[in-house]
């Protein structure tokens, strides 16, 4: 009676640890298409972006510039 | 007003370099072209012999590397994390598949897009030890940007304390500048003026040829269609410049000012 009900319990425990398994993965699906988004400070769904945004950190000048982002570009 | 700035202008990697010093002589901004030079033979893939092209050849080996080569390796996997993988140096495949395989003055290749593939994670593919680089086989880099960034702080630094370097677009100015109120740089249509601080654009207006440019989205391994088509940012240094501006331009309008916030370092 013993060793039928340590059977019964083993493969109840088996049984129990497949499903718990089984939803675990099925819930837990890795999509390796999924799009990679880093850290962002909130999400801003806009129609066009154009202009600049001056941070305290970027001053503006009024003078004519040495060099540029662009003209260097080939 | 600016009979104290040296000046040096060169072509160099493919594009146009600018050196500009306060206290520095001509001589040795031309040093510093000497650097860009040594440097870029080592670093670019145009060339079958050049240390990057050795490791994009070494089918899995471990290779030893130059300390410039390693830490712009280990720059690179900096820029992926700081981009959660959308700054991604493995592109190579990419860039040969869209027909990238000269410099742009010799001409682009036919393209066959069907050979683009999804960049592998970059940390997966590369590893960097001192003095030591290995990269999977079947896998290649492409150091474009970051290397252009990287040489730029790098060079500022070397050259005195009120330099601006840019290299190509990608730039870093260190000290006051020649009025003590910046360096004056033409950014996004408008003036700014930097301090210790870099700076970048990236954009797909320029390298593009027909319905295809260089901006490589590594989650298609395609050129990018984020609906952007060019971002400048400024930053601490030149890298982290070019590294935020080709993520905010991969990721678009909707979330580029977004992230740009979120990597802005606080004040002081």
């Amino acid at each position: 009676m013993r060793s039928f009900l340590l059977k019964v319990g083993a493969t109840a425990l088996t049984l129990g640890a497949t499903v718990v398994s089984a939803v675990y993965v099925t819930a837990h699906l890795k999509n390796p298409s999924a799009p990679l988004q880093p850290t962002v400070v909130a999400s801003q769904q806009q129609g066009a972006v154009g202009g600049l945004t001056f941070t305290p950190g970027v001053r503006q000048g009024d003078v004519q510039p040495v060099t540029s982002t662009y003209a260097s570009k080939v | 007003m600016r009979g104290d700035v040296a000046a040096h202008h060169f072509e160099a990697l493919g594009t146009i370099c600018s050196l500009f010093g306060v206290g520095v002589s001509r001589a040795e901004l031309a040093q510093g072209e000497f650097w860009v030079r040594v440097l870029g033979a080592r670093v670019t893939r145009f060339s079958k012999r050049s240390e990057l092209s050795l490791l994009n050849c070494s089918a899995g080996a471990w290779l030893d590397v130059s300390p410039e080569m390693e830490e712009l390796l280990l720059e690179a996997l900096r820029a992926y994390e700081l981009s959660a993988g959308l700054v991604n140096a493995a592109v190579l495949p990419s860039m040969l598949a869209i027909g990238y395989t000269r410099s742009l003055a010799e001409g682009v290749s036919t393209a066959t897009l069907e050979d683009a593939r999804p960049a592998p994670p970059l940390p997966e593919v590369l590893a960097v030890r001192r003095g030591r680089a290995r990269l999977e086989r079947g896998c290649g880099l492409d150091l474009g940007g970051i290397a252009k960034g990287w040489m730029a702080d790098r060079l500022a630094a070397q050259l005195g304390t009120n330099v601006l370097a840019n290299i190509g677009g990608d730039l870093c100015a260190t000290g006051p500048g020649p009025q003590r109120d910046g360096w004056p740089v033409g950014f996004g249509g408008v003036t700014a003026m930097l301090c210790d601080q870099g700076a970048a654009t990236s954009s797909v207006r320029r390298r593009r040829w027909g319905e295809l440019h260089h901006l490589i989205d590594p989650r298609t391994g395609l050129p990018s269609t984020s609906e952007l088509e060019e971002v400048s940012v400024v930053a601490a240094t030149g890298c982290d410049a070019e590294i935020v501006a080709k993520t905010a331009l991969l990721l678009g309008p909707g979330l580029a000012t977004a992230y740009c916030a979120a990597t802005r370092k606080p004040a002081g």
